[in-house]
């Protein structure tokens, strides 16, 4: 049996799954961390990634075009974002929950405007065209490497996108001034309205950005992970994600590390299933045990630390 | 000024709403005239409550077209509410389920699927009076409710029969030597299981030495992880065709089928062929029917029959169309041999030759043991 696992483990396919399972998680943990970052906690990841990855079907659907699809969802995750901003920094209601009006209304409203943009009403199975979906990339030279190609090459262009975008953010927090002020806002608002810093702004920044990042990893929910868009298609990666931030000590660097972890419990559940001697209910806890691990020695190692420093 | 704007305005949205609800609840019977073409048949008046919307190609859709048939040939009237499927909208299943009841206008109330006998129990233990039938559910049993229910077990030995003949075949497209299939469940229960015991022991029927690869996606809305299991089953275990049986999940397992070009995709419930895209569509081969439609007009049937089954469960098998396979489209395209063993499956199964067991009820662990023994 042990050789059965090993057997799958070692393959390439089990490279390349981690990676398709990381990169969602990847989006909405980048989202997370540049929310949180500028003092904001946006729970509503999953609700924006659900109104993404259903407008990106839409637009693609409705121009044929996957781009168009793409920047659609990342536009719509900007304005849920907004919604939030409003509600939360403008009329100062609780930001948890207007992140968690943003998950209901993820779920029950994609189905209303699903039905009022096309007369569907569960899924867009039919609608799918291969244009609409996002286009496969394979890398040049690296796609001959034997094993390395397999596993790197030949994932979809967002997958790459997400990869990239961990530098990205990593960038715009610690190498440019908005960063900075992203930053000092999160870490002490009233210093940094003392030295200027608007923090309203900041923060309403922080926020579209993080709505941005979650809008195209709803794209990739229903672009290309899946052909097509369903109710409740995001199934929970949201909040995975804001257990990843957590666990990345929000991190850009840390929530990639976070997901991956995430993503390679899961490809092993998925693995292991096939084998004799698992049950579902077991294999399916995995990647939930793997998090709550996880989390306990972050906390047991900052635990130390603090110690330590006093 | 302002604040009056805001009370007009706040007075609107109260009215559109009342309107909404009202208009949507009889927008279905108003063309609806009582013909009353058989003269000496009752007419019923039904109500059909839909817990989730109309366009899900698959229970609700099939129970609207029974019962539309049914009104076609003037034999009942009937008024569909579509009461929504998000967590939100259960709240109001039950004071929907009341109103009706307590309006006393129907003779017979049907609803359906897994999510709603706790709140048909409520209900009709409050109207004894009121006639009900469930489709897909055995949970209670209620003097005045009809439970109906769909030898899945049945269907899943067709589809295993078919499964389990093609993938021997090599000299049809895609098929490959290994004499693996799989199954792609929603969640480890006995009634997915169930469809599981049926597509093993038809496998095993026509092939004896068939391995099937089970995994379950533990939810029936995450395709994503639909794909994964699929792509798995695909990649590390030669599989040829995989049943997805798991809902909108299941969908990922066609999408894997078709993005390696490796193996062949079976749909349930409904035809998924066609509420596929044409990609997909071309790799799904068949389809095991639950026809929630079709058990809805035996009901009726057995009514005008003079024989009233209220307080029973009754579970429909293939000779009262409650469950099939389609055999049409991409199904004619395969082997002759196939669908040869497949057409005898139906005869064998619908004239009592064979008789598949069920996993419902079943405490003996033989479904888990059976599921473990043909891991490969």
């Amino acid at each position: 049996m042990l050789n059965q696992l090993m057997n799958m483990i070692f393959t390439t396919s089990f490279g390349y799954a981690i990676i398709r399972i990381t990169s969602p998680i990847l989006f909405a943990a980048l989202a997370a961390v540049v929310a949180e970052k500028a003092g904001v906690t946006n729970i509503g990841l999953e609700g924006t990634m659900m109104f993404s990855s259903l407008f990106g079907v839409l637009f693609a659907y409705w121009t044929n075009n996957w781009l168009v699809g793409v920047l659609a969802a990342m536009v719509v995750g900007i304005l849920i974002a907004l919604v939030m901003g409003i509600f939360a920094l403008k009329l100062k209601t609780n930001i948890i929950l207007a992140g968690t009006a943003i998950n209901i209304a993820g779920s029950g409203g994609t189905i209303f405007l699903l039905y009022l943009f096309t007369g569907l009403r569960g899924n867009t199975a039919n609608l799918t065209t291969p244009q609409m979906l996002t286009p496969k990339i394979n890398i040049p030279i690296i796609k001959d490497i034997p094993v390395i190609g397999a596993i790197f090459s030949g994932h979809s262009i967002l997958t790459y996108v997400s990869f990239i975008l961990v530098i990205v953010v990593w960038i715009l927090l610690y190498k440019t001034a908005l960063g900075l002020r992203i930053r000092a806002v999160g870490e002490n608002t009233n210093a940094a309205d003392s030295v200027g810093v608007s923090v309203l702004k900041t923060q309403y920044i922080a926020l579209m950005i993080s709505g941005a990042l979650s809008g195209i990893g709803g794209a990739y929910m229903s672009m290309y992970y899946s052909q097509s868009w369903n109710t409740g298609i995001v199934a929970g990666r949201g909040f995975i994600a804001l257990a990843a931030r957590a666990m990345g000590q929000g991190e850009p660097v840390g929530a990639m590390l976070a997901s991956l972890l995430f993503g390679f419990a899961s490809a092993l559940g998925n693995k292991m299933e096939g084998l004799q001697g698992f049950s579902s209910y077991l294999v399916g806890a995995i990647p939930y045990a793997v998090t709550i691990i996880g989390l306990s020695i972050y906390a047991v190692t900052q635990l130390k630390k603090s110690r330590k420093k006093s | 000024m302002k604040k009056f704007i805001s009370v007009a305005l706040a007075s609107v949205m109260v009215v559109a709403m009342a309107a909404g609800c009202s208009s949507s609840k009889q927008s279905a019977p108003a063309e609806t005239e009582e013909q009353g073409t058989e003269a000496e048949g009752t007419v019923y008046n039904v109500c059909n409550l839909v817990n989730g919307n109309l366009g899900d190609k698959s229970f609700f859709d099939s129970a609207e077209a029974g019962l539309k048939s049914l009104q076609d040939a003037g034999r009942i009237t009937y008024t569909t509410i579509e009461m929504g499927g998000s967590t939100e909208d259960q709240a109001k299943w039950q004071s929907y389920l009341e109103e009706v009841s307590s309006s006393g206008e129907y003779d017979v109330i049907i609803c359906g699927t897994y999510q709603m006998p706790d709140y048909l129990k409520n209900v009709a233990e409050a109207y004894p009076d009121q006639k009900y039938v469930i489709y897909d559910d055995t949970t209670y049993t209620l003097d005045n409710v009809l439970n109906l229910s769909y030898k899945q077990n049945d269907l899943g030995y067709l589809v295993g029969v078919f499964a389990g003949s093609l993938t021997q075949d090599t000299s049809f497209e895609g098929i490959n030597e290994d004499n693996v299939i799989g199954f792609v469940g929603g969640v480890d229960s006995p009634v997915i299981n169930d469809f599981l015991y049926g597509y093993i022991l038809g496998a095993q029927s026509v092939n004896p030495d068939i391995k099937v690869d089970t995994r379950y996606v533990g939810s029936y809305i995450d395709p994503a992880k639909g794909k994964e299991l699929g792509e798995s089953m695909i990649n590390d275990n030669n599989c040829d065709i995989v049943w997805g049986v798991a809902g909108n999940s299941g969908n990922g397992a066609a999408e894997a089928a078709q993005e390696t070009g490796k193996a062949y995709f079976i749909g349930v419930d409904s035809d998924q062929e066609l509420t596929f895209s044409p990609e997909l569509a071309a790799v799904t081969l068949s389809s095991g029917l639950k026809n929630v439609g079709q058990s809805l007009v035996w009901v009726f049937d057995e009514l005008d029959a003079g024989n009233e089954h209220w307080g029973e469960h009754i579970t429909l098998g293939i000779n009262e169309g409650g469950v099939g396979i389609v055999t049409d489209k991409n199904f004619t395209t395969t082997p002759q041999a196939v669908q040869d063993a497949v057409n005898k499956a139906i005869e064998d199964v619908s004239s009592g030759a064979v008789e598949v067991p069920t996993a419902i009820g079943d405490e003996s662990g033989a479904v888990e043991a059976l599921r473990e023994s043909v891991k490969p």
